[in-house]
């Protein structure tokens, strides 16, 4: 068993550097780009929003942001890989782990730019950004449970897409989850926020592992 | 049988073009079809004719004005564009996501016949949306309170919009060959057009975006509304061209008619841009019948029942529905004052343009009354509080200026004879309660209520004591005098007075 877990652990360190050239690096870097112009827009046009605006911006810079991790999981040799000893989990789960170190930098450098006059706190925001990349990857990993498809990113970013407009419109007011930082329950809508990264993250690792048997008809 | 065969055989004998032209129409229908049943454009008008039900069944408080219905009709279909942006997209990446590219080149269509295709593919979904403009604007017009002319331009943005921003999914898809490309530029696309503030209209570069609403709570005659909604319509029209037929360009397609199409669909974005931004800021001729409209309006007059209403011409349907609640007033009115022939005017402010909410100063003529553009709703205790104070109190100005026992009386002719008094006493108060002092609002200067003839009015309206009314003919003479106090009124209409002496002052 401890050679398994050894034999597992320097597989995953070869694993490494082939992941990390088949990540969707032109979509992260795309995404990456347009979400630091967003958060910089203030301070490119030299103009002095009000906190609202500035809440506004960096939850679109968020949502941009996820809108580049929902290809994080798109593998184009999937369906040669799925005969592989290592599981998919442990796969998407090193590609993640790959893109979070340069994910969380991008995410500081956001917050940066932002004006420090109308930034929201921090952790709370944060905890938003948290809850989107983890909602985007998540439905990435179900699409790839659910489907056969080996690039599911579009349908993924188009759902992220619908949620980002739709959820704000249709998600009961008592929830608190989009409410401005001068509001009471700032604190408690995002302990809202919190599980629902916790259950969004808990969704996409369960949908982590191949199935077990083929799918019928396949 | 025989015309099948002669069907069959005709695509071979047809020339080279017209096979290519027919195969790009087959393939605009089968992508057309697909973007059409493609899940967020299916979300998205399912969406859409939600809302159009939901906020069509009760807008304007069914008393639409129509130049203002259609602008109504226009931000919506931004979220369906951005829809159909998507899916536009998604089709043209479809192929080389899915390496079928090169199956693709040795068909008789060339690169640039099949993006032609996709650029046609997004005209349905631009005719539905026109189908779905034309139902919301079409349920506003039939309803029976509506006045006005909507204005064909206005309600092409909604259609126009759907239309360029699936060229720009079009194009988009072209250029970038990249699967991601077209999400990020919806989140552009809705941080500069939806979520923002919106433009106002005021600048000539605000109206390069697609929609700029302008909206206030009154409606002006479509003559003074000052939009140039025809070069915006062009503008919009040759900047859907364009990026469709730069989309064309891209992929190859550098025939003659494409260049020439192209150079006209951009002259035509140009001249609309540049005619617009003109047309942004308001004209001398515009802004002399804004001030003539405010100042010295020419109105149509008619006679109902003894009365003169004026109104601007394109209200003059509604000075029936006027007449009606001036009558019901006169009829719970004593006195002279029960057939006093009165002159309802209409009145606007226009010289700040649409959007702008200016108040309006009360007339001081004997006898005459104003009333607003909106109608409906609160508009109606309002009017009918103004045509009580004007009954009561003489004119306008002298009603806005009463604070003693007169009030009660002016309360209960313009509230007694609604379908729901207190409701309407709720309403027509600015805070919306029914105890404590508050403000009336009436079409010009508002009225005032103490909070003693707040109690009276609201026990007169919850339980009127039998014979209320007769009572009211009867004392009519004390009840409108100068100087009656509150609880004169009270004793002369049989409920208890109030609990404080009001006064004046108060």
């Amino acid at each position: 068993m401890r050679g398994l877990t050894a034999v597992r652990g320097t597989l995953t360190v070869d694993l490494a550097v082939p992941l990390w050239r088949t990540l969707p690096w032109r979509a992260l870097a795309a995404a990456g780009a347009l979400g630091l112009l967003v958060a910089g827009f203030p301070l490119v046009t030299g103009a002095e929003p009000a906190p609202w605006q500035t809440l506004m911006l960096l939850r679109g810079a968020a949502l941009v942001g996820a809108l580049g991790l929902a290809f994080l999981l798109d593998d184009p040799a999937r369906h040669l890989t799925a005969p592989v000893p290592t599981p998919r989990l442990l796969r998407q789960a090193l590609r993640v782990a790959l893109v979070a170190p340069l994910a969380a930098l991008w995410w500081t450098a956001v917050l940066l730019l932002t004006p420090v006059a109308s930034r929201p706190p921090a952790g709370g925001v944060t905890l938003e950004a948290l809850a989107v990349g983890a909602l985007a990857l998540a439905a990435a990993a179900l699409a790839v449970r659910l489907t056969d498809e080996a690039r599911p990113g579009p349908f993924v970013a188009a759902f992220l897409l619908f949620t980002a407009v739709l959820a704000p419109l249709l998600a009961p007011e008592d929830w608190a989850l989009f409410v401005q930082a001068d509001d009471p329950r700032w604190s408690v809508g995002h302990d809202r926020w919190a599980v629902l990264a916790a259950a969004v993250a808990v969704l996409g690792a369960g949908c982590g592992p191949e199935p077990s048997g083929r799918r019928r008809g396949r | 049988m025989s015309a099948v065969l002669v069907e069959e055989s005709a695509p071979v004998r047809a020339p080279l073009h017209d096979r290519r032209a027919r195969a790009v129409l087959a393939l605009a229908r089968f992508e057309a079809r697909r973007l059409l049943l493609s899940v967020p454009v299916v979300i998205a008008f399912v969406a859409y004719v939600a809302w159009i039900v939901w906020r069509t069944r009760d807008s304007w408080d069914g008393h639409p004005v129509l130049q203002d219905a259609d602008r109504a009709t226009q931000s919506m279909p931004m979220l369906v564009g951005l829809a159909v942006l998507l899916g536009a997209a998604r089709a043209v990446v479809r192929s080389e996501r899915h390496g079928t590219e090169h199956h693709f080149s040795v068909l008789v269509l060339r690169p640039w016949h099949r993006m032609a295709g996709h650029a046609l593919s997004v005209v349905p979904a631009a005719l539905l949306t026109a189908v779905c403009v034309a139902g919301q604007f079409g349920w506003e017009a039939l309803k029976a309170g509506a006045v006005g002319h909507g204005s064909p331009a206005e309600l092409a943005v909604g259609p126009l919009t759907v239309l360029a921003f699936g060229a720009l999914g079009v194009l988009v898809g072209r250029l970038t060959m990249a699967a991601f490309a077209a999400p990020l530029l919806v989140v552009v696309l809705l941080f500069v057009f939806v979520l923002g503030t919106g433009p106002s209209g005021a600048s000539g570069l605000s109206w390069l975006a697609p929609v700029v609403a302008t909206t206030g709570p009154d409606p002006l005659p479509s003559d003074l509304l000052g939009r140039p909604a025809a070069w915006h319509a062009l503008y919009l029209a040759g900047a859907a061209l364009s990026l469709a037929l730069l989309a064309v360009a891209v992929a190859g397609g550098r025939t003659a008619a494409v260049r020439a199409g192209l150079v006209l669909s951009l002259a035509a974005t140009v001249t609309g841009g540049i005619l617009q931004a003109g047309g942004a800021t308001p004209s001398k001729e515009l802004t002399a019948a804004r001030e003539r409209a405010s100042v010295h309006p020419e109105l149509t007059c008619a006679e109902h029942g003894g009365s003169r209403y004026c109104a601007f011409p394109e209200w003059a349907p509604r000075t029936g529905t006027w007449a009606g609640v001036v009558d019901r007033v006169q009829a719970v009115a004593g006195g002279s004052a029960h057939d006093r022939p009165l002159v309802v005017r209409q009145r606007i402010d226009a010289r700040y343009g649409p959007g702008t909410d200016a108040a309006i100063p009360a007339l001081t003529g004997a006898g005459q009354v104003t009333v607003g553009t909106a109608w409906g709703g609160n508009r109606v205790p309002e009017f009918s509080s103004a045509v009580a104070a004007v009954l009561v109190a003489g004119s306008e100005a002298a009603g806005s200026e009463l604070c003693d026992g007169r009030m009660v009386t002016v309360m209960w002719l313009s509230l007694s004879w609604q379908d729901d008094p207190m409701g309407a006493l709720r309403r027509v108060r600015l805070d919306d309660s029914v105890t404590g002092s508050a403000i009336v609002l009436s079409p010009t200067d508002p009225l005032s209520m103490t909070e003693g003839q707040t109690d009276v009015v609201r026990r007169l309206l919850e339980n009127p004591p039998a014979g209320t009314g007769a009572r009211v003919t009867e004392h009519w003479a004390e009840l409108t005098a100068p100087g009656v106090t509150t609880a004169r009124v009270a004793e002369l209409l049989g409920v208890p007075g109030p609990k404080k002496a009001d006064s004046c002052e108060d």
